[in-house]
């Protein structure tokens, strides 16, 4: 009996021929496989929609009659390039043409769960276990090879999606012909979950040295369709029967709902009713736009009509902190403390110091917010003790868990299937909207589609939490230092609560409350005495989820800002301060991968106060981060106009490492966003509320980076892109150095240190004095 | 009520209902399945649902049908194709000038009405014309270079 079971589509959810039609696209040069035009129709109500088995090669890979092949893994898109870097390790293990490898992500009756796509995680975690899993298919290739040619493997060699017989010219196989349109069901293994899964532990994946995909540019797969307007996008995706949806979210965000008059909707053309169930209130129609008619009636709407102005009627609720003093609530919330680093006394060589300075200094950075562009969207089919959603989440496989404990539907009945959204940047609404379109879907009994307005994206997206960090450092008369304290109050970045949850009543879902600690910093000078804690997770009134480098972004703007003040006051050059202070030699290679690029020439801060209406002054500035072992060091040259208090970014110079390079020019483009996205962050960016809810409602109240703000030029330099590195994460490092560079580029040219983010042009002016 | 009318997009007409006073944007995404525009906010303040009207861009999302009337609406699916991109999707394949990709619409429909009049536009024209679309990924270098490109290839 044969070893296959027959092939009924990429894991059993597709038939051939449609599976061939949405694959087929993808073989000439760049088509799309949309898995949303695929799949939707074709699931039968008895069938499993429980992840594959990862111990299986077809939860990882299918070969196709026609010679092309899936690769399918639990990890999704979030706009990094990542399913081109995927595919790219599954092509050089599996030695096939990877413009002929398709990739199913997150998709959660197909893939594996490997763990949320965050932390630039990715590719350190998921590439392993896809690399091994892709050894194993090869090496299964060749059994079938063997088989075939009646041969020992060891005379075979696999190229290129073929099995060939050594030294015989044009005895070959495909890997299509071989698996005669049949499910790989072959054991390879697998133990462990998520992110500390082992795939195929007996796979021998290639020497990296010999590696002819992995380390090329390969042009990323989505691009095409995207500049085309042929991508599918999570709000793109339209099912059969489907209402459109839209949520009236409270005025105050702990406001209870009073009553809604329900006057004139019915006057709507296609309105269908209002979701009314506990605090949660939500409209479903047949268009779109007599959703948002609805809703607008309710009172969803850019300025929102109050608590009791629209038709739906809140209680008055003002809980907030005042916006001003919200890092005293950061402070008085904190949890437990956890040491990231301890050597010496910082007390006794305070009390101690002879001839030499002491210089204290507060950080503070605000709410920010992960602003997609795209706001949330996903689509829920909830019918009796079954459920189908399709939803752009980072964590497709948990916020499957998640609608099993809210809906109280067993998991085994719950499929998500997951389609990219526009990017997330960290945990946005993608996964709240999830909730919502339940809630409605399941009192309607049909498919809804949910799309959130720019306010409720603005308003009610988990923010990335505001942090407060003091710092003391010490220099000795000759300059060096001689004590450093850092004691950061970073609150919770997982106060994700579902929001449609806690509405309706279920307050514990997908969310922790805090006190635990998360260093949210690497530390690696070598200060004689250093103290320096992580006051743990408080809780901030809003909700709060990791956004981009969590933390490590705001503990960095602190740590290598003062670095510089302390280099400062020495009278020293910046750079050379902090080599006398380091030993880990990736820090130091990316630090002078930079400064060379850069053409660095030592000197100290020039720190001069301009006269007030004098011309634009330039400034360097320069620091370095380790996130998640990935090093990055930036250098930018600022010019800041006194008058106006502007600061223009000229050019910025990059030296990353982080290892073995997937591909080189997605990378590039990593850099590049996470270089522009982290100066918006720097220049502008702070979330504003009242004592009710969130005030940035729009891009007004919360403006991003424009085109006529960016960098002149940046230039990124590679360290250690070499294959004895293992390739390590490049989603988020290169954010974390931004606030540092600036503030201490601004220091130089007009010698103001600015502490607390954003530098936007009035605070420039007002510490110009 | 809604109300049958017809819309000219990429050079066809498409009898369609709708409620006169809803926004173009609905009309190409939901009624016609055009889903190159996007909707980002709904406010005029993003880019993201650009089409061009009579050869200028607008913002479909507040664009009422019924002050469309027999204008002549191109979307980012009128440029071209997989098989036969428009120059200008073209160099922004070549610059791999994306990453969500969620704005591009937006870029690539705003330098088409830009490169119509201007076909050699300075650095600095193309940053002032793309001034009001938004980016959040933060493209911007590599969209600028592949409007740069599309010009010198006469796009
Ligand atoms: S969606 Fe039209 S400008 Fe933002
Ligand atoms: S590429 Fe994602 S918003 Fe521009």
């Amino acid at each position: 009996m044969s070893r296959y079971e027959t092939y009924t589509g990429a894991a059993g959810l597709l038939s051939r021929r449609e599976f061939l039609q949405a694959s087929g696209g993808l073989i000439i040069a760049f088509r799309l496989f949309d898995p949303a035009k695929g799949a939707a129709a074709t699931v039968a109500a008895t069938q499993s929609v429980s992840p594959p088995p990862a111990g299986r090669l077809y939860a990882w890979l299918a070969v196709h009659p026609d010679n092309t092949a899936t690769l399918f893994t639990g990890k999704v898109e979030t706009g990094t390039g990542v399913l081109t870097a995927l595919a790219q390790i599954a092509a050089e293990e599996l030695d096939f043409p990877v413009d002929r490898l398709a990739v199913v992500m997150g998709t959660t009756s197909q893939t594996v769960d490997q763990g949320p796509s965050y932390g630039s995680m990715t590719v350190r975690y998921a590439g392993p276990q896809v690399r091994n899993a892709a050894a194993a298919g090869r090496q299964v290739m060749l059994d079938l090879g063997a088989r075939h040619f009646k041969l020992p493997a060891s005379g075979l060699e696999a190229k290129d999606g073929t099995i060939a017989v050594t030294g015989a010219p044009g005895r070959n196989i495909t890997y299509g012909q071989l698996v005669d349109g049949k499910r790989l069901d072959f054991e390879i293994g697998a133990s462990g979950e998520q992110f500390a899964m082992k795939v195929a532990p007996q796979a021998r994946p290639k020497d990296p040295s010999t590696y002819k995909v992995v380390g090329k540019s390969v042009p990323r797969k989505d691009i095409p369709g995207k500049v085309t307007g042929q991508f599918t996008y999570v709000q793109d995706v339209r099912v059969d029967g489907m209402l459109h949806g839209r949520v009236v979210r409270p005025y105050g965000v702990g406001a209870k709902l009073l009553s809604v008059d329900e006057t004139g909707l019915k006057d709507i053309p296609g309105f269908v009713q209002i979701v009314r169930r506990a605090n949660f209130l939500g409209v479903v129609a047949q268009t779109e736009w007599a959703a948002i008619q609805a809703a607008q009636k309710l009172g969803s709407t850019l300025s929102s009509p109050g608590p009791d102005g629209g038709q739906a009627k809140w209680s008055r609720w003002e809980g907030l902190p005042l916006m001003d003093q919200i890092w005293d609530t950061v402070r008085s919330s904190a949890g437990r403390d956890t040491p990231v680093a301890s050597h010496g006394s910082v007390d006794t060589a305070l009390r101690s110091l002879a001839g030499g300075r002491t210089l204290k200094a507060t950080y503070k950075t605000p709410f920010q917010m992960h602003g997609s562009i795209g706001p949330s969207c996903a689509i829920a089919e909830v019918k009796g003790d079954r459920a189908t959603f399709w939803s752009g989440t980072q964590m497709p496989h948990e916020t499957r868990r998640d609608m099993a404990k809210m809906l109280g539907i067993p998991l085994a009945n719950i499929e998500l299937r997951w389609i990219e959204a526009s990017g997330g940047y960290g945990r946005n609404g993608l996964d709240h909207v999830v909730a919502d379109a339940a809630v409605m879907s399941q009192a309607v009994g049909r498919p809804v589609r949910v799309q959130w307005m720019r306010w409720d994206e603005h308003g009610w997206e988990p923010k990335g939490p505001p942090i407060v960090q003091d710092l003391t450092g010490a220099l000795d008369k000759h300059g060096r230092v001689v004590a450093w304290r850092h004691h950061m109050w970073v609150p919770t970045i997982s106060d994700t609560h579902l929001i449609a949850a806690a509405l309706i009543g279920k307050p514990d879902i997908s969310g922790e409350t805090g006190t635990g600690a998360d260093p949210a910093l690497t530390y690696a000078y070598t200060f004689d005495n250093a103290d320096v804690v992580v006051h743990g997770k408080g809780r901030v009134a809003l909700l709060t989820a990791w956004l981009r480098s969590p933390a490590q972004f705001e503990t960095t703007f602190a740590m290598e800002s003062f670095i510089d003040e302390l280099a400062a006051a020495a009278g020293q050059d910046p750079l050379a301060f902090r080599l006398a202070y380091l030993k880990d030699p990736r820090a130091i290679a990316v630090l002078k991968a930079a400064a060379q690029e850069y053409g660095w020439v030592s000197r100290p801060a020039r720190g001069k106060k301009p006269s007030p209406n004098g011309k634009p002054v330039q400034g360097r500035g320069i620091a370095w981060v380790n996130r998640d072992d990935s090093r990055v060091a930036t250098i930018a040259d600022v010019t800041v106009d006194p008058g106006s208090g502007r600061i223009k970014v000229g050019r910025v110079v990059v030296a990353h490492d982080c290892g073995l390079v997937v591909n080189p020019d997605g990378l590039r483009n990593q850099v590049e966003g996470n270089i522009i996205q982290s100066l918006s962050r720097t220049l502008h960016e702070e979330v504003a509320f009242d004592r009710s809810q969130v005030s940035s409602r729009d891009w007004q109240g919360y403006p991003i980076l424009r085109f006529s703000e960016i960098p002149d030029r940046i230039d990124v330099v590679l360290v250690n892109n070499r294959p004895e590195y293992p390739p390590n994460g490049a989603g988020e490092p290169s954010t974390n150095p931004t606030a540092a560079v600036i503030s201490s580029a601004v220091f130089d040219a007009i010698g103001v240190r600015l502490r607390q983010t954003p530098f936007r042009p009035d605070r420039v002016k007002a510490a110009l004095g | 009520m809604p109300q049958n009318l017809t819309l000219n997009v990429n050079g066809t007409g498409h009898a369609i209902a709708v409620e006169p006073n809803s926004m173009l944007l609905y009309a190409l995404r939901n009624n016609l399945g055009l889903h190159g525009p996007k909707f980002g906010c709904g406010l005029a303040e993003c880019g993201a649902c650009t089409v061009l009207m009579d050869g200028k861009a607008i913002r479909s999302c507040v664009m009422p049908v019924s002050a469309v009337g027999r204008s002549e609406i191109t979307t980012l699916e009128g440029l071209g194709t997989l098989d036969k991109p428009h120059p200008l999707q073209r160099a922004f394949i070549e610059e791999q000038a994306a990453q969500c990709g969620y704005c591009i619409n937006g870029m690539i429909m705003t330098a088409k009405a830009l490169l119509d009049h201007t076909p050699h536009p300075s650095r600095e024209e193309i940053k002032r014309t793309l001034e009001g679309n938004l980016c959040r990924c933060g493209t911007h270098m590599r969209i600028v270079r592949a409007i740069e490109r599309a010009a010198e290839q006469g796009g």
